[in-house]
């Protein structure tokens, strides 16, 4: 599921969700300006690590990496349909006269596909590490209304709710011989419609509920007031952590403007001259 | 009931909901006093929730529509103070567990509602804990909500409206979920409430006999009016023949004390439970001690079903991808003359089982046969032709226009040839009294016509075994007695082989031919009703009770010479008539 959340008492875990956000930004910026694939091989050994130090089997990233594969093969391959070969020696084309390969698009295809690994890890990292509630009652400390906080905490703990009503349409369904698993994909549609239909209908009694039930809890008594039991506090380690992490973003970020530094070539350079 | 400063007043109150012309709450006067526990039933449709929703001022805020007449709480007119406001003195439990189960964790759910008063953190963390400790749900803190028992569920639901401290409770069945005991333990844990907190409560309930010690008051509503109100020992005993003929549930024993007094029988007074049933029937017993002319066997009560089976379900256990086991090398077998009940605790694997007769689930450990067919070899497609199952909530299935479309959907999936598609419908709407409404669209059919389509999709594809998960839960008695009565029909007249899971024990005492009970995923009890309702202590370990009236009879018997098994008041009175009277 996309929301899991991982207990645990590590760093990551301990961090205020406005330090994972800002750490998220630094990450991304370092995303952009780092073009080599060996150099982006190295940040996704810092996000091992960072799996490892907060606990999180690394099964769980396995499991994300496998359903990757495709989008890291469809990057490298999409690659040669738009980056000109700009003079390199062309090895061969994918398609008659289109898709140049050479080294340098191979290697930025590399890095592309690198870097949306590293973005989906380093997203999935931190939702492991982050509990709704963490998240929503950031929300409220960055002043969005109490109500879109807790509404949007009811959403998502409604999801698992709806994930086994569906299941329960469907088998219903199956149970007057509706066929959901065959291979056409029309007919798959098709085949769905008479599970839509009441998971449309259930849901909506489901937001109809959640609503009364809201009121009948004094929600709408004095949501200004309201208490939010769990809080958050941006303290020491959050100011350590963001501290060391924009420093290192920032001596990378100098390195490149000044020196050019990171570019697809940049390790391999001498070993590609070699060839 | 009149009274200086009651804490509910209604005067002359209609309510009509919005897009409605039948008014809903016609013209209602009552008061409920500060401490008082007052008990509200009636028929499904009667006003009950209605009435209920006005007192947390859901109507007319919530709800919108039209509302005359006034309601009064805590001295504040309804119409004139926000539903926000009145949530916080007047705290609501509403029917359906899961539907007002809103956050991730037991914990924050019952913190849900005192956050929204803005008390301390610490206040609330107080409580949060007394609360769960106090409903014994501390151990499922972390657990989220959706995950638990329909029984858990419905505690976790008390347990967040407790937690707001509100003056006045409303509680709209509250046990409909839960098994005989874990009904008890609510009552028991309300009337404690009620004296250590000096709370007003109300309760909506079907379950009468269970409440008749601890409400003050039974309230009976009746197309939007109270038909009757008054201490509920009058109400109960004395109008018992009443209540009943009105499709309500008054305690076995009350029914029966009047029967016999209408067949010449000297009863003093009508009682209300099993002890003073004994006192009552004493005298006229007395003629029966030691000169009884009947045999402790029995002889009309139904035979065990043998034959040639048709399902059979070897060593089978099945656990779910979560690593919960909750079937255990289960061996069982169908006939086709059985009528069988299904009971058993919240999560004592009744629902799995059945699901494994159909193939919708397949074991994880042993063999399903169905027909000859191994359920795992088996494609669902072919053990849906001999086995139908009819899910509980018609709403998770019904998706057609009309319907006659929603019948021939099964149909259409077995390729069942188009020109046998129009007598197969017509005869299984005739079956089910639903033939006027095969132009009709699903949704905008009443609950009970909804379900009748439900059953109907699947006996169109004519299964000789008719599989229903509580058809009865949420509905009122006389609804409960409707739908048993079709699957009578369905059994008798159709030779379809009937099997059902309910937590009602009556209904199992009265219509099934065999019971089936099982515990924590193991069947424990199979045999005839008149057989298994005798296993008192058995029962009592599963949380199960028999009916009230077997409990008479199982006491009666230590004294006299009567027969124990005794499952229905129409049963007790013929026994007693014959033996009585001659």
């Amino acid at each position: 599921m996309a929301f899991e959340y991982i207990q645990g008492q590590s760093l990551m875990h301990r961090l205020d969700p406005r330090t994972k956000v800002l750490f998220f930004a630094l990450v991304t910026v370092l995303i952009v300006v780092v073009y080599d694939p060996i150099i982006m091989l190295g940040l996704l050994g810092v996000i091992v690590l960072m799996y490892r130090l907060s606990g999180i089997p690394l099964s769980k990233l396995w499991g994300i990496t496998k359903a990757l594969l495709p989008v890291f093969i469809m990057f490298l391959v999409l690659n040669y349909f738009v980056i000109p070969p700009r003079g390199a020696t062309v090895y061969f084309y994918l398609l008659p006269g289109i898709a140049p390969v050479t080294i340098e698009t191979t290697l930025v295809g590399i890095t592309s596909a690198l870097r949306f690994v590293l973005f989906i890890w380093l997203s999935r990292l931190l939702t492991f590490t982050t509990s709704i509630s963490e998240i929503l009652i950031a929300m409220v400390k960055m002043k969005s209304p109490p109500e879109i906080a807790t509404s949007l905490g009811i959403a998502f703990s409604s999801v698992p709710l709806m994930i086994n009503q569906f299941s329960t349409v469907i088998q219903a369904q199956k149970s007057r011989g509706s066929q959901i698993e065959v291979r056409n994909p029309i007919k798959k549609g098709i085949s769905f419609i008479p599970v839509v239909v009441p998971g449309i209908y259930l849901t909506i009694l489901r937001g109809m509920n959640v609503a009364r039930t809201v009121e009948a809890r004094a929600f709408t008594y004095n949501p200004k007031k309201r208490t939010f039991r769990k809080m958050i506090r941006f303290g020491g380690e959050d100011y350590a952590f963001l501290a060391v992490s924009s420093l290192l973003t920032a001596v990378i970020v100098a390195i490149r403007i000044l020196y050019g530094w990171f570019d697809y070539t940049f390790i391999l350079r001498d070993v590609l001259k070699l060839i | 009931m009149a009274s200086r400063n009651p804490v509910i007043s209604c005067r002359d109150l209609r309510y009509t909901y919005p897009g409605t012309t039948q008014p809903a709450l016609n013209g209602i006067n009552l008061e409920v006093e500060r401490g008082e526990i007052v008990l509200i039933t009636g028929a499904t449709g009667a006003g009950k929730t209605t009435l209920c929703s006005t007192f947390n001022g859901l109507i007319p805020h919530f709800y919108g529509g039209r509302i005359e007449g006034q309601v009064k709480v805590l001295g504040l007119d309804v119409k004139d103070t926000s539903a926000g406001y009145l949530s916080t003195k007047v705290g609501m439990l509403f029917q359906d567990p899961s539907s007002q189960l809103i956050s991730a964790t037991v914990e924050d759910e019952v913190a849900f509602g005192p956050e929204n008063l803005g008390i301390p953190v610490e206040e609330i963390d107080k409580r949060t804990n007394s609360v769960l400790a106090y409903m014994e749900l501390s151990e499922l803190r972390d657990r989220p909500p959706f995950a638990l028992s329909g029984g858990q569920q419905q505690a976790v639901g008390l347990a967040s409206v407790i937690a707001m401290k509100p003056e006045i409770l409303v509680l709209d069945e509250p046990t409909s979920n839960l098994d005989p005991i874990g009904t008890l333990n609510i009552f028991a844990l309300l009337r404690k409430i009620s004296r250590e907190e000096e709370n007003t409560i109300i309760i909506v309930e079907h379950k009468l006999q269970e409440l008749v010690d601890i409400a003050d008051r039974i309230v009976v509503i009746e197309g939007g009016k109270i038909a009757l109100e008054g201490p509920p020992r009058e109400i109960l005993a004395e109008e018992a023949v009443l209540l009943h003929e009105r499709g309500l549930q008054p305690p076995q024993v009350s029914l029966l004390a009047h029967r016999l007094r209408a067949a010449g029988i000297p009863i003093e007074r009508i009682p209300l439970n099993v002890r003073e049933s004994l006192e009552v029937l004493s005298k006229p017993l007395q003629a029966l001690r030691g000169a009884s002319t009947a045999s402790p066997d029995g002889g009309s009560q139904p035979r065990r079903v043998t034959g040639e089976p048709i399902i059979e379900v070897e060593n089978v256990s099945f656990q779910y991808p979560t690593g919960v086991l909750a079937v255990r090398d289960v061996s069982v077998k169908f006939y086709k003359e059985d009528f069988v009940g299904i009971i058993g605790q919240n999560g004592s694997g009744k629902t799995t089982l059945v699901k494994l007769l159909n193939g919708l689930l397949k074991p994880t450990k042993g063999n399903v046969k169905v027909f000859g067919l191994n359920s795992r070899e088996s494609p669902i497609h072919d053990l849906i032709r001999h086995v139908g199952y009819v899910f509980q909530d018609p709403d998770s299935q019904l998706f057609s226009k009309t319907v006659y479309q929603e019948l021939s959907f099964g149909l259409k999936n077995l390729r069942v040839p188009r020109e046998q598609w129009e007598s197969r419908i017509n005869s299984v709407a005739k079956m089910l009294l639903i033939d006027s409404l095969l132009k009709e669209a699903p949704y905008s059919l009443s609950r009970g016509d909804r379900q009748r389509v439900a059953i109907a999709s699947v006996l169109v594809m004519d299964p000789q075994v008719v599989v229903v998960d509580e058809p009865t839960t949420g509905q009122d008695p006389r609804k409960r007695r409707e739908i048993m009565e079709l699957m009578k029909v369905l059994h008798e007249k159709h030779g379809k082989t009937i099997i059902f899971i309910t937590h009602d024990m009556d209904l199992v005492a009265e219509y099934a031919k065999r019971c089936i009970v099982m515990k924590d995923g193991r069947i424990v009890l199979d045999g005839v009703p008149h057989e298994v309702f005798l296993h008192y202590d058995e029962l009592e370990g599963t949380h199960l009770k028999p009916p009230m009236i077997t409990l008479l009879f199982k006491e009666l018997a230590t004294r006299y010479n009567v027969r124990r098994d005794i499952l229905t008041v129409d049963e007790a009175l013929d026994y007693l008539k014959s033996n009585l009277v001659s």
